[in-house]
């Protein structure tokens, strides 16, 4: 990492706050490649419909053709879909499972553990408990029980990974809000007046969600490949186009037309990989043990 | 002399908390260790008054501040102030009891929050507790209360973050924003420890002048004597949680009887008193709070103890006119 001193120093009698947050930014380069791919990634979401030479969707002439064939850039597959644009219709599904999995793992792990960590006693020993009991729980086959038991729709599988992985979460926010309860600015806030509800909510959690954002981040590398797993395993939804579907299916073509496959595991190392970086970067720049480190 | 009826009573508050057994045999027999961070601590303050608490760190000073502004709940006793039940009013109406009672820290790094400028951190308790009619009325009173305490350009600080700042303006954003609400008791758990030297006065000073100006009450927390003495009408003497001497503070400083505070006295080189002293040396380290006594909780260090000390817990005896002393040699 390349976190360059003047970085800290300009940004510490920078008053701009944004300036400062940029100046971080720039000195990590994981986070800056991260950062770099994730604009990509949304890039691609957002205008697929426009970037696609083929219409994903549509069951052509054009069978199992190689790479460059009748325009296919990256070949089609036995449906006659082009690859490419499969590929980048993935994105979209990829993201909204990300997304929406970490949204909902990050909400109700960030409210269970700031709830367990600044009321603590009695809450906190439930609570924990609960937390812990989560944690025991293989994540994967739960996942699998119960995409196989009800709907496999992508808003399914959103849901389940979001409820699963949460305690990881929940346990992060709770430690940092067992230290942030003991700070001074906790206890004026208390001497002002301000009701518990309050405090959680302005005090704890802002102060005590970065090491959850963090997490988040690489979370949501693993939600991306617990969907890619799901329909691998013949349990995506199938209404949507996904990567993990498009190895699934590749498969039994792999000696014939290696492409099906191939690409979409690219692109699922490619995404795991930025968000992972993502992660990694917002770690380094959020943990005040590194930035002392870096300032000594 | 003083048939004045008390505006704060202090009624044998009592702050303890459960320590962790560590021993197996405790565990076995469920015995519970109290740390008896304060212990039937009972005081009277007159409407108006400064009274000075001192001791050395870790007996308890803070833990009674903390008490008194109800941050944590006292293990027994209450507070009254002007014949009101602190523990009924925080009850019935915590933001009123929140207004008549304030708190200024020791730390003021980390008195407000590091996300939030300081005109946010000014504005959000006079909206939370419904002062100013509108936006604009609540943001000229934070620019007029600024200005009042010597903080310049207020616009221009009111901008700031904490960090962009320094301890001492910090330490007057904290005073003036507790006096907000005009309380009528303060309690001011060491101020300036935390400070530059060269800031100490003026800050001191800026909290004793408001404080006279709207006649509240306070309890300055301190273990600098020479400053509670300048500062203070009485002092409270406190060792191991409870309070061993209190009278007036010239008293305290000039004529201390209990040993310890005779002691605690001898050893503060920069202070002038009538008569020249011999330094008391006192033995050994404070212990911690956990089951202490039976006896006198100083006797163990004590300079004049006897066999008597260590039977019971000395009663508190009045030696002159509002003049405490607990300690059996007397
Ligand atoms: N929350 C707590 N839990 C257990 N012990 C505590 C707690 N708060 C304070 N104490 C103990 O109470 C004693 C008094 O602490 P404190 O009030 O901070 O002293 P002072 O302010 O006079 O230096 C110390 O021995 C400390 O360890
Ligand atoms: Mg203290």
């Amino acid at each position: 990492m390349v976190t360059t001193k003047k970085g800290w120093y300009v940004g510490r009698k920078n008053n701009n706050k944004l300036n400062r947050t940029l100046l971080k930014v720039k000195s990590d380069t994981e986070l800056k490649f991260g950062l770099i791919g994730l604009s990509l990634l949304v890039f691609v979401a957002v205008f697929a419909s426009l970037l696609v030479p083929f219409d994903p969707y549509f069951f052509g002439p054009d069978v199992l053709n190689k790479l460059g064939e009748n325009q296919h850039i990256l070949g089609t597959n036995h449906l006659g879909q082009d690859i490419f644009s499969m590929i980048l219709y993935g994105v979209r599904t990829s993201l909204m499972v990300a997304v929406g999995s970490a949204l909902i793992s990050a909400v109700i792990g960030i409210l269970v553990g700031g709830i367990a960590g600044y009321f603590g006693g009695k809450i906190d020993l439930v609570i924990t408990e609960c937390i812990n009991a989560f944690m025991m729980v293989p994540t994967f086959f739960l996942i699998l029980l119960i995409i196989a038991l009800f709907d496999s729709s992508i808003t399914n599988v959103m849901i389940v990974i979001g409820l699963t992985t949460w305690p990881s979460n929940a346990k992060l926010i709770r430690a940092q809000a067992l230290s942030i309860r003991e700070r001074t600015y906790v206890k004026s806030a208390v001497a002002m007046g301000e009701t518990n509800l309050q405090i959680l909510f302005k005090y704890i959690i802002p102060n005590g969600i970065f090491p959850v954002l963090a997490n988040t981040t690489i979370g949501m590398s693993n939600a991306i490949l617990t969907e890619a797993g799901l329909s691998f395993l013949g349990l995506g939804d199938p209404n949507v186009i996904s990567w993990g579907q498009m190895i699934f299916m590749g498969k039994q073509y792999l000696t014939s037309a290696w492409w099906i496959s191939t690409f979409a595991g690219i692109a699922i190392v490619f995404t795991v990989t930025v968000f992972y970086l993502l992660g990694d970067g917002l770690n380094h720049v959020l943990d005040p043990k590194h930035k002392s480190r870096k300032d000594a | 002399m003083e048939e004045k009826k008390p505006f704060v009573k202090i009624n044998n508050i009592s702050m303890w908390y459960p320590q962790k057994s560590k021993s197996l045999s405790q565990v076995i027999k469920r015995e519970k260790q109290w740390v008896k961070a304060v212990d039937n601590v009972s005081l009277e303050l007159q409407k108006g008054e400064i009274l000075g608490v001192i001791g050395e760190s870790g007996c308890g000073k803070s833990t009674l501040g903390r008490a008194l502004a109800r941050l944590e709940h006292p293990t027994q006793g209450d507070v009254f102030i002007d014949d009101v039940s602190t523990q009924n009013l925080i009850k019935q109406d915590q933001r009123k009891f929140r207004r008549t009672v304030q708190i200024v820290f020791q730390n003021p790094f980390d008195t407000f929050t590091p996300r939030d400028t300081i005109e946010k951190i000014l504005m959000r308790p006079l909206k939370l507790h419904g002062i100013g009619k509108s936006e604009e009325e609540r943001k000229q009173k934070c620019i007029d209360i600024l200005e009042s305490g010597g903080l310049k350009p207020a616009e221009e600080i009111m901008k700031r973050y904490p960090h962009e700042l320094s301890g001492g303006q910090l330490q007057r954003i904290s005073i003036l924003r507790s006096m907000l609400f005009n309380p009528q008791f303060i309690i001011a758990d060491e101020p300036v420890s935390m400070l530059d030297v060269s800031v100490r006065a003026e800050i001191i000073n800026m909290l004793v002048t408001l404080s006279r100006e709207k006649d509240a009450t306070v309890v300055f927390i301190s273990h600098d004597i020479a400053l509670t003495r300048y500062i203070s009408d009485k002092i409270a003497v406190m060792y191991l949680g409870k309070i061993i001497e209190y009278g007036d503070s010239e008293t305290i400083i000039n004529r201390p009887q209990h040993p310890y505070t005779q002691a605690l006295i001898s050893n503060t080189p920069s202070i002038d008193l009538d008569e020249i002293r011999e330094t008391i040396k006192v033995e050994g380290e404070p212990p911690t709070p956990v089951n202490p006594g039976p006896g006198c909780y100083f006797a163990p260090r004590c300079f004049k103890a006897t066999k008597n000390c260590f039977k019971h817990y000395p009663d508190t005896v009045e030696l002159e006119s509002g003049h405490l002393v607990s300690c059996s040699e007397i």
